[in-house]
């Protein structure tokens, strides 16, 4: 039986009925429509489906949607500021961090919820706080340039 | 750096690039539509059997499924690349685990799945042939009895289990072994692996009438929709593909992949059906893996280092059903020679049939686990002669003048200026820690010829629409193209949109495979910007009533050279919108060599405008555990002119880091019946950002003899070609001992270093 | 049958729905991917815990923890008295999957799955913790090597709840590792790991714990191995006897991600690599968390 639930994303409140088995990137992606947070795998391995809950980061592939009820859920679509792109996303085109795609909703997000914790991170730390976030495309040399240089640049994330 | 110098950009911003980060650009799954419904694939329960019975009674009985389909329900026809072999659903034999033997459509996903369940299929299990060096043998039970009756490309020489067998022949090698100062012999096996690309794959299908469209998440719409075609028997002016964003490919996605068994769902079903594939269904059912081979080499060289022959026996592993990989055998044969002056040559490959996935092109097909084999093998060579593996290759790689192995007489290639940078900044001669060392490897990749067609209309406005049927799969090969076209014709960049990957737009393209976009679609799209260039050029020679040659294009404007107030701007010379160019350049040849004494010839004997790499990799080992860190790449290229520095730095740090994976990582387990043992991402381990090494590239640019537009050569492939030969180099050194089995796991480095055969 | 999901607010809450065949669910990281992988379906009765505020929390007590069933790795790791005092602990909680999974994922989901390779198990068995399981019909508090009793079982009673982890007071002059065999640096699963507790008084071993991870149906202590170590000096010979030790205690599969004699071997090696880090932080010396990052590469 479905079951009424309330979904913040990105600020707004969605009211919801939900599977209990249904998964949160499920929900966002089909009940609520936004389909910016990607499914990769089945065992939380790739992370192209990271949001923020209550600001920190989640699989939301591997969490039940029904635990996301009255929290705040922030996916890829909530990062930039209107039409205009944060540091960050700019920082990912401008350093070849985005090829393909695919990966970049969860590693956005994974990167936001690093930067937010340590905003002074040294390269290793960016490249352990992204091992969850599997890239084929680019090598996360752009990547890990593009986090590094925005936290160079003391803007808030 | 080489001699030439680079205008390439420094900037780029791609053109997809902020639907990419924002999130609103969709993929294939990220569709819906009005109505449509889900499938859901029956795979078989044996990797080889005979099928005996299929009965979907109970499967069309559930509530919600609107279609059920078995071959019996398709036109009889077989498809494939160079043979002809398989059909889209199974029909009276199974021969992998991924087979589909039925196909059901049903309102959700979870009905679809409970209905395919109920598919009953009895089956006579076969013996399952998954050793590919024993199928071979004699006496092996034949994968394809029915061989001889399948259409096929006469180049195929085949025999048994065996699709393809090719040899590579110059000279007489084992007169010139006989002579030789020493002979090394060497046998290497690499494990099968995958393309992976994050994006599992999906594909949406809708019928208007006779006419389909299909939605696909491909590399090459061009060629599923033939598929489409040919297996539908439909016109293939009735097919369209589109490719919305694709997630990435790196070969996995190349081939006709499903996109028939959705449409004829769809057609069944009378509403649009739609397919995503689960990680697993990504691992296990594509036809598209990197194959396993068996490596045995033999060189003859002279005390000083002259080689004067190479003798070597390749075995691959092709499973199934040909797909569009009947050319692996013939391409690993040319990397068992590699960018190496050898007097004399005799390599045999043979590409066997087995009850595995099919293998197909993964990024630089068979390259790199020949080299990997063969650049080990050559260090083997240096030890014995006692010469630095550096420097026998300094004097045994290829130079202008030099002769291929068919006597192809190369023209400019960058290899030793390759090998003298990769060499220079990994710090070749440094002292390191006991458990540290260099290793060096070279390798090779042809540029691929293959016909495009580009059209370029200039609005009203002023403003391009660039219409190519070349597909980007991420490496900004396609989103680099409004910036050539904005310099032919003194625009800006940003004056283009693009209109690209749907079939129904423009000509045939081969699709994002074979490092050939720029190459080959970069070609037409440049055609076409002259076309307009002439078309403006007449045009504004009217109006400025002046001779076109004194014409030039440039800030927007055609102008008198020498007097820039006279000129008129572009916009208002495509005010009638009657500025429309089109192009395809002409397609250059491969080519030509000595190669009458080669069998089951299929066009790689020779390499047109070879792509030349060397990289260095400095890497520590626990030799306790046998786990090693790969600390550093230095990569160092030949490609040509590079047109887009961002965008081909970005294929090399990606390709190295899927080249580390494929050294010491990946590796598909398969257990005795050819099924899969780690079809997911926790046990088929990809290099995360932690591992992911520094990479340092550097790109020789000199001209080259048949390369691309503006000089350049192909990029994206030859990256991951030499990485798992220069790693495998450095381990050896730390061990004292070379890792003969691809991926050189720790359990495989731990015995290697034992003197265990891992 | 229907689906259902609640939320407890209070552990009353809880123990009525699980009393009447609700499963708990506190962060999900293993149990959904566990069903996502075809281990076992999703439960259709599921109560969610994660928002009980008593069953949060880490507290010290008389020098010893309390661990509530609802603390993140991602707390223990930050946790500055399980970084000195219960080091291998912290160890093994920094590498649980990725910082997503170290956010949610909860020590008592982890311990209730059971797995023979959690890495915070070694670390709990060899601090002597015990788990305290609370059912309608009253609480129980039982030792985690009696918990376990094979890959995803335990004497737990499907109507208990976990609610929180006790752990006692090590005595001064305690250190203490967990070490995991790493093929990659992170997202790694123990494939092999080991953890030592050891005390020193005048310079010799009063007290030690060995526990393997990944070795054996459930995570076990190897008694040899503490035999070695206690009363010696904690010098080479009594630490290669006990990594030997375990390795001979372990029995391990051969698996997609070792073979059997692989992994003993390796048994051998990482119990040592444990056991010179827990003497050492023992000794004062600093080994930085996590110790695997911190002994890789290391000989003996």
């Amino acid at each position: 039986m479905n079951v009424p639930a309330t979904l913040n994303v990105n600020g707004t409140p969605y009211s919801v009925e939900l599977d209990p088995h249904m998964s949160l990137l499920d929900a966002v992606r089909t009940v609520v429509g936004l389909t910016g947070s990607k499914e990769g795998c089945d065992d939380s391995e790739c992370g192209a489906c990271m949001m923020l809950l209550d600001g920190k980061p989640v699989n939301s592939c591997s969490y039940l949607a029904l635990q996301a009820d009255e929290r705040d859920v922030t996916t890829v679509e909530g990062l930039a500021d209107g039409d205009e792109l944060v540091p960050l996303q700019r920082a990912f085109l401008e350093q070849g961090g985005v090829q393909c795609g695919f990966c970049t909703p969860g590693m956005l997000i994974s990167a936001t919820a690093l930067l937010r914790a340590n905003p002074d991170p040294s390269d290793d730390d960016v490249r352990i706080a992204l091992s969850g976030n599997l890239c084929r495309c680019t090598g996360y040399d752009g990547i890990v340039r593009a986090v590094r240089g925005v936290a160079a640049s003391g803007t808030d994330v | 750096m080489g001699a030439g110098t680079t205008a390439a950009a420094t900037t780029f911003i791609r053109g997809d690039g902020k639907e990419k980060v924002t999130g609103v650009g969709r993929y294939t799954a990220d569709l819906t539509m009005t109505g449509m419904a889900y499938a859901k694939f029956r795979y078989t329960d044996h990797p080889h059997a005979r099928i005996l019975r299929i009965d979907t009674t109970k499967a069309r009985a559930v509530p919600g499924v609107v279609a059920v389909l078995t071959q019996e329900d398709l036109p009889d026809v077989r498809f494939g690349g160079l043979v002809l072999d398989r059909t889209l659903f199974a029909k009276d034999v199974v021969r992998f685990e991924g087979e589909i033997v039925a196909g059901v459509a049903a309102l959700t996903e979870e009905i679809a799945a409970e209905a395919a369940a109920l598919i009953e299929v009895d089956y006579e299990p076969l013996p399952a042939i998954t050793d590919f060096v024993a199928a071979m043998e004699p006496d092996a039970p034949l994968i394809h009895p029915d061989w001889a009756s399948y259409e096929r490309d006469e180049g195929m020489v085949a025999s048994g289990n065996t699709i393809s067998y090719s040899t590579i022949v110059k000279g007489d090698a084992d007169a010139a072994m006989a002579q030789a100062d020493v002979v090394v012999k060497g046998r290497y096996e690499s494990d099968a692996s995958q393309g992976v690309p994050i994006e599992p794959r999906a594909v949406l299908a809708e019928w208007r009438g006779d006419e389909v469209t299909i939605w696909s998440s491909t590399q090459v719409p061009y060629a599923a929709r033939a598929g489409v075609a040919q297996t539908l028997q439909i016109p293939e002016a009735n097919v369209r593909v589109v490719v919305p964003l694709l997630g990435g490919g790196f070969g996995a996605k190349c081939d006709l992949h499903f996109e028939a068994q959705v449409a004829a769902l769809a057609r069944a079903a009378r509403r649009p059906v739609k397919l995503v594939f689960s990680r697993e269904e990504e691992f296990r059912a594509i036809a598209q893996r990197r194959e396993g081979i068996v490596m045995e080499f033999e060189t003859g060289a002279t005390r000083d280092g002259h080689l004067l022959a190479r003798k070597a026996r390749l075995v691959l592993d092709k499973g199934a059903y040909c797909g569009e990989g009947g050319f692996l055998g013939q391409m690993a044969a040319m990397h068992a020679c590699g960018p190496y002056q050898i007097d004399n040559v005799f390599v045999e490959s043979y590409l066997n049939y087995t009850n595995h996935q099919p293998s197909g092109s993964v990024r630089a097909p068979t390259a790199p686990q020949v080299c990997w084999g063969l650049e080990q093998h050559m260090d083997e060579v240096a030890r014995e002669l006692g010469i630095d593996p550096v420097e026998l290759r300094r004097r045994t790689v290829i130079e202008k003048g030099a002769e291929g192995p068919t006597r192809q007489i190369f023209d400019e290639v960058g290899i030793k200026q390759t090998l003298e940078r990769a060499v220079e900044m990994i710090g070749y001669d440094r002292e390191l820690p006991q458990d540290e060392a260099i290793g060096v490897a070279v390798g090779w990749w042809p540029c691929m010829p293959a016909p495009s067609g580009a059209y370029i209309h200039l609005n009203g406005d002023g403003s391009g629409t660039i219409v190519t049927g070349s597909q980007e799969n991420g490496s900004g090969a396609v989103m680099a193209m409004p910036t050539y076209v904005a310099e032919e014709l003194g625009m800006d960049p940003h004056d283009f949109t693009l209109l690209y990957q749907d079939t129904a737009a423009a000509n045939w393209d081969m699709g994002s495979c074979g490092s050939q976009t720029t190459f080959n679609s970069g070609r037409a799209i440049l055609a076409a910007a002259v076309d307009v260039r002439d078309q403006l050029l007449d045009a504004a020679a009217a109006e400025l009533e002046v001779d076109r040659g004194d014409l030039e294009l440039a800030e927007g404007r055609v102008r008198v050279k020498g007097s820039p107030d006279r000129s008129v701007s572009i916009a208002s010379l495509a005010e009638g919108d009657t500025i429309h160019g089109k192009g395809s350049g002409e397609v250059p040849e491969v080519p030509t060599g000595d190669t009458g004494g080669c069998v089951g010839r299929l066009g790689n004997e020779t390499f047109l405008a070879p792509q030349l790499i060397t990289q260095a990799a400095h890497v520590k080992v626990d030799r306790e555990t046998g786990v090693v860190r790969v600390l550093k790449v230095a990569a160092a290229h030949d490609c040509g002119v590079i047109l887009n520095r961002i965008g081909a730095d970005g294929q090399v740090t990606g390709g190295v880091v899927m080249g580390v994976g494929l050294a010491i990582s990946e590796g598909t387990q398969l257990d005795e019946e050819g099924r899969q043992r780690n079809p997911h991402l926790l046990d088929y381990k990809l290099i995360t950002c932690s591992d992911a090494p520094e990479i340092e590239v550097d790109w020789i640019q000199i001209p080259t003899a048949g390369a691309g537009p503006r000089g350049s050569k192909g990029v994206g492939e030859p990256p991951q070609v030499p990485t798992a030969g220069a790693i495998a180099n450095a381990i050896a050194k730390v061990l004292g001992t070379q890792v003969r089995h691809l991926p050189m796991t720790p359990e495989r480095v731990w015995s290697a270093s034992r003197g265990v055969e891992g | 049958m229907t689906r259902s999901f609640t939320w407890a607010v209070t552990v009353e809450d809880a123990l009525a729905a699980i009393g009447s065949g609700a499963r708990p669910v506190a962060g999900g990281t293993d149990l959904v991917v566990g069903a996502r992988q075809g281990k076992a379906s999703l439960p259709e009765a599921i109560v969610a815990v994660d928002r009980i505020a008593s069953l949060g929390g880490i507290v010290e007590v008389d020098g010893g923890l309390h661990l509530g069933t609802l603390a993140t790795h991602e707390e223990i790791v930050a946790n500055e008295v399980i970084r000195e005092r219960f080091s291998a602990l912290a160890d093994a909680s920094a590498i649980v999957g990725s910082h997503a999974t170290r956010a949610h994922g909860t020590i008592g989901g982890n311990v209730m799955n059971a797995s023979p390779a959690m890495d915070a198990g070694g670390p709990l068995l060899c601090f002597d913790a015990s788990a305290t399981l609370r059912s309608e019909a009253g609480e129980r508090t039982v030792p985690l090597g009696e918990l376990w009793t094979g890959p995803g079982s335990t004497t737990a009673d499907p109507h208990e709840l976990l609610v929180g982890i006790e752990v006692p007071a090590p005595k001064m002059m305690t250190g203490s590792a967990y070490v995991r065999l790493e093929y990659r640096r992170q997202m790694e699963i123990a494939i092999v790991g080991a953890t030592a507790v050891v005390t020193l008084d005048a310079g010799s071993v009063t007290h030690a714990r060995v526990a393997i991870t990944a070795l054996a149906p459930t995570i076990r202590r190897i008694p040899e191995a503490e035999a070695a170590l206690a009363g010696s000096d904690g010098g080479d010979e009594a630490i290669a006897t006990a990594a030997r030790a375990a390795g001979t205690g372990s029995s391990p599969i051969t698996d997609v991600r070792g073979s059997a004699g692989y992994r003993t071997a390796m048994a051998e090696v990482i119990a040592r690599r444990a056991i010179v880090a827990a003497l050492a932080r023992a000794r004062g010396e600093q080994v930085s968390i996590p110790a695997s990052a911190a002994t890789r590469g290391a000989t003996a």
